[in-house]
């Protein structure tokens, strides 16, 4: 037997990478059918409006023009763009500034876009709120018909009465345990609309072919987005196939299917030719974008000791007219603690649905708690590693076990590489204008198990061909997938072929979401390969035009136990007090993600996850005039999407654990990446110049106010 | 988009003549250099659609530098990344090649022209979104009681715009002569009088009329021991325009300040110089005490907005050290 560790554990670059950098990788933009028309959406001007009447006899008599949709003559509903009430592709009245009004489609892009600029729209304009608590006080313009208070993500995921309110979790006795408490921080933190910018923005094309719909769109799930598709057209699912070969990135923005796929499809459906839909740059921006905007109230307590005694957060999350995403504000759950109670009221507003954005809930949170937590260590004049090597998580929610644990062994690794005990000095020393400073802050992600495939088929030529319902959205999945194969079936990697992203050629799969391909699919393709391993020794190697195949879709569960990667990240920086900037000097991220399958993707995630933590930190947000209820910056330029000059030399280490799940003990990596950024460069600026920031991004303005 | 014709003339005469005669038609016609600003304005619809553009990268003779001891000039189409690059602007004009080589990225560098450069409509985030504002027509500037953290703190009014152009801050600093093309032959008009003020003039922002071209920058011949530096400070760290900036030339003999310009970019409609803190420096030994002096004055008479108050200590700081780190002093 062959050494069991011969391909996994080994740096590999990406199978497709030459395809990717070469131009020859074909995305979605790249599709062009014959006949094919184009297709632009109209969007609303206005953050609420009624639409009284919609004229388009004009776009339609343009030489060119196929079709026009409106809510007027489509009532196709998008089950997956909101979780709380119904989401049509069109919707009266609009609630936010883009809204989608109207679909043109034409036989080329000029055309379609000239044409919808003729479809006279008669707007009946509504008062409107863009922020979370404003959007709860009385007397404020209900976006929803229900109300502005959603009904808690608990119970719109787990499928309960959807009944508005706040999501509550406890434990202990808060109460108590701030009276209790030597020291209690009591603290308001605000995180901003923070957009994905991912590189690609959505594009379908849809195609009818014999009653059956052709989709190829970016999507983090080819399965759940045919579903979705499926249901909105009442066909059963072998009648909708969805391809992504290729896809430009998403981080969480293009989970399940988009609107943009229903538009593409309807319109397809009506004139009889394929459709392209393309969003602009700036559609990207608005349509569904970003992670939610937060509002957190903290009163924490701990003992002299430093033990944390009590947390308590109230926070607001504004979700857009829809909701799409939990709205939680997570990280109180990487701290042991005896009373907690976390109160979370998701809310409907006039700004753009916040999609799911990489760790959708957590680094906005960790900006809160560790600040707070950060600042208690100031109080009682503790250092924040030792603070967190008495206080950090041992069992989840102090109650219940991981299956493995490096939390500890992150934090304390981290630091050593970190050089934390040479680099952090007291708050606030240097007395130039140009201050240095040190922070941290932890995280912790699931890494999930559950239901999934995977197919392989050996032939005649020894190719092992891979199939498996996923999509590389730029993790490198596709890569680390073969490696397992390959191991699995002591092969070498380059006699792996992998089918991947077209329903009609793969498996199902749950998505790339919640980090969890390597986990999920990884483990799948480990049992197929159990099973051909065992075919090949009853019947030899396949003889001529035979093949041996295996399937196997394992849906392994946890007993009593929760599944964790864990994170510890340790950032030096300079802060300009007159110039107000922020300048990174050094950053280590330490990681538990159980086995690294692949060290050369899983480095590139961390850093990827960090630069993305830099930018939501510093300088990036989706601003809004409070006046229009028009956001002025959608688009790369505008919201200072970071740069590879705003980064800085990140060094990866990566905790040995052995876990006795997954693929060799694989857990997660995509997610928690970027989590304890935001909080460990917030809590550096504190060291730096002994003023704390509650609010982002840290731009030169707030840097500049807080010293002045 | 609507459709429109590019037009591409051999001569200045020529292409001065189709923007002429397009305006005589009621059309509208617009130059191109590089075309990196004006294509994006038309295809976001930021200006009126076109009905012709007149491309000028095929004019001849206007894309050369020519250093001299008696002075240089340099041709409207010579690309910023050609300006940044180039060794006698270096060595004579470092206040200039440094602000070329502050613009936008690469590609943006590769592309624009230095008469695009200092031509650049605004790039307020109001303007560049599509609002119905002052600077397009409209009746009102939306920074005021808006999000004006990147707005003017000098020469604002009715509309708080800030010039974007970096080098047009050098070339204020350098007391450069720009080279007008138009219906009427040539004019030359002082770099301290191209750059208008909204009170002055609402829909441009220099005294170009729609038939004119700037085809060319004259610079003065550099004195010995005139240095120069750009400082540009901005919200990250590459593709993005100042949030402040300073062009900063001294003339230096020994320690003693016998001449200083300074020009601040990102705080105004148009560069904006500070004559009262030049004059601070002027025939003094350059200390410390002094540099903060000259800044305290520079930033003297600022009128912030809400949420841009930050800007003025920002400036301030960055004369300061300007003018330590340029003298010598620091």
């Amino acid at each position: 037997m062959a050494d069991p560790m011969n391909v996994v554990g080994r740096p590999t670059p990406r199978l497709d990478a030459l395809e990717r950098v070469t131009g020859q990788a074909r995305y979605s933009p790249d599709i062009r059918l014959p006949g094919m028309l184009y297709a632009r959406i109209l969007r609303s001007p206005h953050p609420h409006a009624l639409i009284r009447a919609i004229d388009f006899a004009a776009a339609l008599e343009l030489d060119g023009v196929v079709a026009v949709l409106t809510h007027e003559n489509c009532d196709i509903e998008w089950a997956s763009g909101d979780r709380a009430n119904p989401r049509m592709l069109f919707n009266n009245p609009v609630r936010y500034y883009g809204d989608a009004v109207a679909a043109v489609a034409a036989t080329d892009r000029h055309t379609a876009e000239a044409a919808a600029q003729l479809i006279a729209v008669d707007y009946d304009t509504l008062p409107f709120v863009l922020d979370a608590e404003e959007a709860l006080e009385p007397g404020a313009v209900p976006v929803q018909p229900g109300g502005n208070l959603a009904p808690p993500f608990g119970a719109l995921a787990g499928g309960g009465a959807a009944v508005p309110g706040p999501a509550v979790y406890e434990r202990g006795d808060v109460e108590a345990g701030l009276a209790e408490s030597d020291i209690v921080i009591e603290d308001h933190y605000v995180s901003k609309h923070h957009n994905n910018a991912q590189m690609e923005p959505r594009t379908a094309v849809a195609q009818w072919e014999s009653g059956k719909l052709t989709v190829w769109t970016p999507t983090q799930g080819i399965t759940n987005c045919r579903d979705d598709i499926a249901e909105a057209f009442g066909l059963p699912y072998e009648q909708v196939r969805v391809i992504c070969e290729y896809m430009g990135g998403g981080f969480g923005n293009k989970n399940q299917c988009q609107d943009t796929d229903l538009i593409a499809a309807e319109l397809a459906r009506r004139t009889e030719r394929p459709v392209k839909l393309e969003l602009t740059r700036k559609e990207d921006f608005l349509s569904i974008h970003g992670r939610w905007p937060t509002s957190q109230y903290y009163r924490v307590g701990a003992k002299r000791d430093g033990t944390l005694h009590a947390i308590e957060l109230t926070g607001y999350s504004g979700m857009g007219p829809h909701i799409k995403s939990s709205g939680d504000i997570a990280g109180i759950d990487f701290y042991q603690c005896p009373n907690v109670r976390k109160t979370v009221h998701t809310v409907h507003t006039n700004v753009t649905t916040s999609a799911n954005y990489r760790a959708p809930s957590y680094p906005q949170g960790v900006f809160g708690i560790a600040s707070v937590l950060d600042a208690i260590c100031h109080e009682i004049d503790m250092d924040p590693v030792e603070f967190h090597l008495r206080n950090a998580t041992r069992q989840y929610r102090d109650a219940t076990p991981y299956t493995s644990y490096g939390l500890i062994d992150c934090i304390e690794q981290g630091a050593e590489a970190f050089d934390w005990s040479g680099r952090r000095r007291p708050a606030a020393v240097d007395a130039g204008p140009i201050r240095r400073g040190t922070g941290m802050a932890i995280g912790a992600f699931t890494a999930r198990l559950g239901l999934s495939n995977a197919m392989l088929r050996l032939d005649d030529a020894g190719t092992l061909w891979l199939h498996a319902g996923v999509t590389d959205i730029g993790t490198g999945a596709k890569t680390t997938l073969a490696m397992i194969a390959a191991e699995a079936m002591e092969m070498d990697l380059d006699r792996v072929e992998v089918v991947w992203g077209d329903t009609d050629r793969s498996p199902y799969s749950v998505g790339e979401s919640g980090s969890r391909t390597t986990s999920h699919t990884g483990f799948a393709i480990v049992e197929a390969a159990e099973d051909l391993k065992r075919q090949l020794d009853e019947r030899g190697p396949p003889g001529p035009g035979e093949e041996l195949v295996a399937e196997a879709s394992p849906n392994p569960t946890l007993d009593g136990e929760q599944r964790y990667s864990f994170a510890a990240h340790f950032v030096e920086l300079e802060v300009d007090t007159e110039l107000g900037g922020v300048h990174l000097t050094k950053y280590v991220a330490a990681h538990d993600s159980g086995r690294i399958v692949n060290p050369l993707t899983a480095t590139s995630q961390v850093k990827g996850g960090v630069i993305q933590g830099i930018g939501m930190a510093l300088h990036e947000e989706l601003l809004y005039d409070r006046n229009t209820g028009i956001p002025v910056n959608p688009g790369y330029y505008g919201a200072r999407i970071a740069t590879h000059l705003d980064t800085v030399p990140i060094d990866v280490v990566f905790v040995d654990t052995e876990d006795a799940h997954g693929p060799w003990g694989a857990k997660s990596i995509g997610e928690s990446t970027i989590i304890p950024v935001v909080g460990a460069i917030a809590n550096a600026i504190f060291n730096a110049t002994g003023r704390r920031i509650k609010e982002l991004p840290i731009g030169r303005d707030r840097v500049i106010g807080a010293m002045s | 988009m609507k459709a429109f014709a590019n037009l591409s003339p051999a001569t200045l005469a020529e292409a001065v003549e189709l923007l002429g005669a397009a305006r005589a038609n009621g059309e509208i016609a617009y130059p191109a250099g590089g075309g990196s600003d004006l294509l994006g304005m038309v295809k976001d619809e930021l200006v009126a659609a076109p009905d012709s553009i007149v491309d000028l990268k095929r004019i001849p003779g206007l894309d050369s530098i020519r250093v001299s001891d008696s002075g240089t000039a340099i041709g409207g189409l010579v690309t910023v990344d050609t300006l940044a690059g180039d060794e006698g602007i270096r060595l004579r004009y470092p206040v200039l090649a440094e602000a070329a080589a502050a613009v936008g990225t690469p590609q943006l560098k590769n592309t624009g022209t230095i008469a695009g450069n200092v031509c650049q409509r605004p790039w307020c985030w109001y303007f560049r979104q599509g609002f119905d504002c002052l600077k397009r027509g409209g009746d009102q500037c939306y920074s005021v009681i808006g999000e004006n953290q990147q707005h003017a703190i000098f020469g604002g009014g009715p509309s708080f715009i800030v010039h974007p152009s970096d080098t047009a801050n050098a070339l204020v600093a350098l007391d450069a002569e720009f080279q007008v093309a138009g219906p009427n032959g040539e004019r030359r008009v002082p770099a301290s009088e191209f750059f208008v003020l909204p009170r002055d003039n609402l829909q441009r922002e220099n005294v170009l009329d729609a038939d004119e071209l700037l085809v060319g920058i004259s610079l003065p011949a550099s004195q010995a021991g005139r240095n120069g530096a750009y400082r540009k400070v901005m919200d990250r760290e590459a593709w993005t325009h100042a949030v402040v900036s300073v062009a900063l030339t001294l003339d230096m003999d020994g320690d003693v300040c016998r001449d200083a310009c300074i020009v601040l970019g990102g705080v105004a409609p148009i560069p904006w110089r500070v004559s009262a803190a030049e004059d601070v420096l002027h025939g003094q030994g350059i200390t410390a005490e002094l540099a903060q002096q000259a800044a305290d004055t520079a930033l003297e008479g600022a009128q912030p907005l809400a949420k841009n108050g930050y800007k003025v200590t920002m400036a301030r700081a960055l004369v300061r050290r300007s003018v330590l780190e340029v003298s010598g002093t620091a």
